[in-house]
């Protein structure tokens, strides 16, 4: 065996350009597929992350009937004691914080230009503890309970020219559904920008204090949802489950047919368009590995018509047909240890950039936050999530590729008749 | 000792509209140590028979006996551990290992036998070598090298595993007359020394004055085999 070792990693070597070519078709290819993996997971985690901390926080009590009505954002449909809830959510250990909020439809006005956005009632008080916008806010100050002033998003104050200062009119939308259109409209100051990195945010969002949300859509000490914030960062599904429980358990006293529902609940769309794009991402593998195999099997093609009195003469001196395949398998699986080695060095060493430097989006050209929007709530710029499991993962499946890849052209060389091969010029 | 014995020989190859007999019942034996040529035209069955007692064709009909083991019931991997045990082959274009050094080519048959440790095996490929006047070029390459020097390498190949039979398949064609002539001197002393069977194909009468038997073939048959001195 050693022998056959020696023997394969000469001949390897044999070929130079055609090997390096083989070779670097691997290590390319699996260099881009784990930078690849590295943005798409890096993607994720911050989409999570900024959905997370800047939309729905890791839990939303909301009426069952709302819920399942939330996209029509229906006002009808309120939690009537939210403070009652509070109340009760100070039971369970895991909770660290809570919050009423309103969301309705609306619009802003500026002289003859009006955008749609959404109305987000929040308790500044609270809200700062449950999610960044406080944080986040690049101009401007923090709202204070009670007063006529509110904070948009970048993306909307850039989309309509807005400044900190300004006085505009915010058009309040209190029907809801099929009901007709009625609204209300109030005169508002911009208080603050604020930037959360979540495209959804903000680009739609106007945040305003409770009370002049309620006044303004004609509400009592209503909320249509509570926010809640646990204490640690729930993300799998076996801890949502267990804290879902305790947070329903808590509610047993007063239900008013609410419901708890968890970040992945309020976040299916984001997290099936997540899915279908690692499906698609799996695609890129499968193509990916398809054109490594292809290298492989096209130089160990070449090298066994190259090498067919070689092999012959190998038949004379006593090499068995499992030891003449074993040798070109040898040769393939070299290329494929060496190429996957260095793909994923290189794939390793671009996965640490984009974990450090991060992506930007403004290098897809204009569009790229807009592309990647559309699939993860990032904007700007995403770091990569580079892992030890996709660098040994993918050096496996590097390395079982190239060994499947080799036996055809093995097998052919085995097939070969020696007296035939021996002649062969 | 009888080391090879053919009883009625014969390989017809078969091709899509005919069947040609490149070997017609051919019967022979030889006895160990001999040092024989098989002489021929092209196309008189010089290689097949020498594949055939090479053990890398099969026979079409008749018996062969290569040291009393019948080879004609043996399956391919058989084959492959006679080859290996007990033949040598030198070829007419060398066959050597390109990417193997002189000596690495050498130590190939005694690494497939497995039968030696290291250091054995390295004074056995280092003696063979001093055999055949390569010591000083063990180190390099079958390229760095002429056709004389890859053929004695070939040679020393052959023998470096001790086998009963070893095979050349018009060893000096590619070589000028005076190599030849040592390659050919040099396969007489290592005949003598070894002890092992030497049979090879040629066409040059130089070869076949050489040679102690002369086993003349002409279309496939045995013409003449004559016992020399």
């Amino acid at each position: 065996m050693k022998m056959l070792i020696k023997l394969a990693y000469r001949n390897v070597f044999r070929y130079k350009r055609r090997t390096l070519i083989t070779f670097l078709t691997i290590s390319l290819g699996l260099a881009m597929l784990i930078i690849t993996v590295c943005l798409i997971d890096g993607a994720d985690k911050q989409g999570i992350t900024n959905l997370i901390d800047s939309q729905v926080s890791h839990f939303k009590i909301c009426r069952k009937d709302y819920f399942e009505k939330k996209d029509d954002l229906p006002l009808n449909l309120t939690i009537k004691e939210p403070e009652r809830i509070h109340n009760l959510l100070k039971n369970v250990p895991a909770v660290m914080e809570s919050e009423s909020r309103i969301i309705f439809n609306g619009s802003l006005i500026k002289g003859m230009d009006e955008l749609p956005c959404q109305g987000v009632a929040i308790e500044p008080g609270r809200d700062m503890r449950i999610l960044n916008i406080r944080r986040s806010l690049i101009e401007g100050t923090w709202l204070e309970d009670d007063e006529s002033k509110v904070l948009v998003g970048k993306n909307l104050a850039k989309d309509i020219g807005l400044a900190v200062g300004d006085i505009i009119t915010l058009r309040l939308i209190t029907s809801s559904g099929d009901e007709d259109l009625t609204w209300n409209a109030l005169d508002v100051e911009i208080k603050g920008i604020f930037d959360s990195g979540n495209p959804n945010v903000d680009r739609q969002y106007v945040m305003m204090p409770l009370g002049l949300a309620r006044s303004g859509l004609g509400l009592g000490a209503e909320a249509t949802e509570i926010l809640v914030r646990l204490k640690t960062d729930a993300r799998n599904d076996r801890t949502l489950t267990k804290i879902q429980g305790q947070i329903e358990e808590a509610l047993k006293p007063d239900t008013q047919g609410l419901g708890a529902f968890s970040w992945k609940e309020s976040a299916a769309l984001i997290l099936a368009v997540s899915k279908e794009k690692r499906r698609q991402n799996a695609l890129v593998i499968l193509i990916t590995l398809f054109i490594a195999a292809m290298g492989i099997i096209n130089t160990m093609l070449m090298a066994v018509f190259e090498r067919t009195r070689e092999i012959g003469m190998l038949a004379a001196l006593g090499l068995r047909k499992a030891e003449i395949k074993k040798l070109f398998v040898l040769e393939g699986s070299i290329i494929g240890i060496f190429g996957s080695l260095v793909g994923c060095i290189l794939g390793g060493l671009g996965g640490w950039y984009y974990e450090t430097y991060g992506f930007r989006l403004a290098s897809m050209g204009e569009s790229g936050d807009k592309i990647i929007g559309a699939f993860a709530p990032v904007k700007d710029i995403f770091y990569g999530d580079l892992s030890f499991e996709i660098l040994v993962s993918t050096f496996l499946l590097g390395v079982f590729i190239s060994i499947i890849s080799s036996f055809y052209p093995a097998s052919k060389a085995t097939r070969l008749n020696p007296i035939e091969a021996l002649k062969h010029i | 000792m009888t080391l090879v014995k053919l009883d009625m020989v014969s390989r017809i190859y078969h091709s899509k509209s005919i069947d040609f007999p490149a070997l017609e019942e051919v019967s022979f034996s030889v006895e160990t140590g001999e040092f024989i040529s098989i002489a021929g035209p092209s196309g008189s069955g010089k290689t097949t028979l020498l594949n055939i007692i090479g053990c890398l064709d099969a026979l079409s009909s008749g018996s062969y006996v290569l040291d009393s083991d019948n080879i004609g019931t043996r399956k391919s991997n058989e084959l492959a551990d006679i080859r290996r045990f007990k033949i040598g082959f030198i070829f007419q274009t060398f066959n050597l290992i390109p990417v193997m050094t002189a000596f690495e080519n050498v130590e190939f048959p005694l690494l497939l036998t497995g039968k030696m440790n290291g250091p054995e095996r390295r004074a056995t490929v280092e003696e063979i070598l001093a055999d055949v006047g390569l010591k000083d070029l063990m180190h390099r390459r079958p390229f760095e090298m002429s056709g004389g020097q890859q053929q004695r390498v070939a040679i020393a190949r052959a023998l470096v595993k001790k086998p009963r039979l070893v095979l050349a398949d018009e060893p000096t064609a590619n070589l000028d007359s005076r190599t030849g002539k040592e390659i050919l001197d040099l396969m007489l002393r290592l005949n003598q020394k070894t002890d092992s069977t030497f049979i090879f194909s040629t066409h040059d009468q130089m070869v076949m004055d050489c040679a102690r038997r002369l086993l003349k073939l002409k279309d496939g048959r045995i013409e003449s085999d004559q016992v020399r001195r």
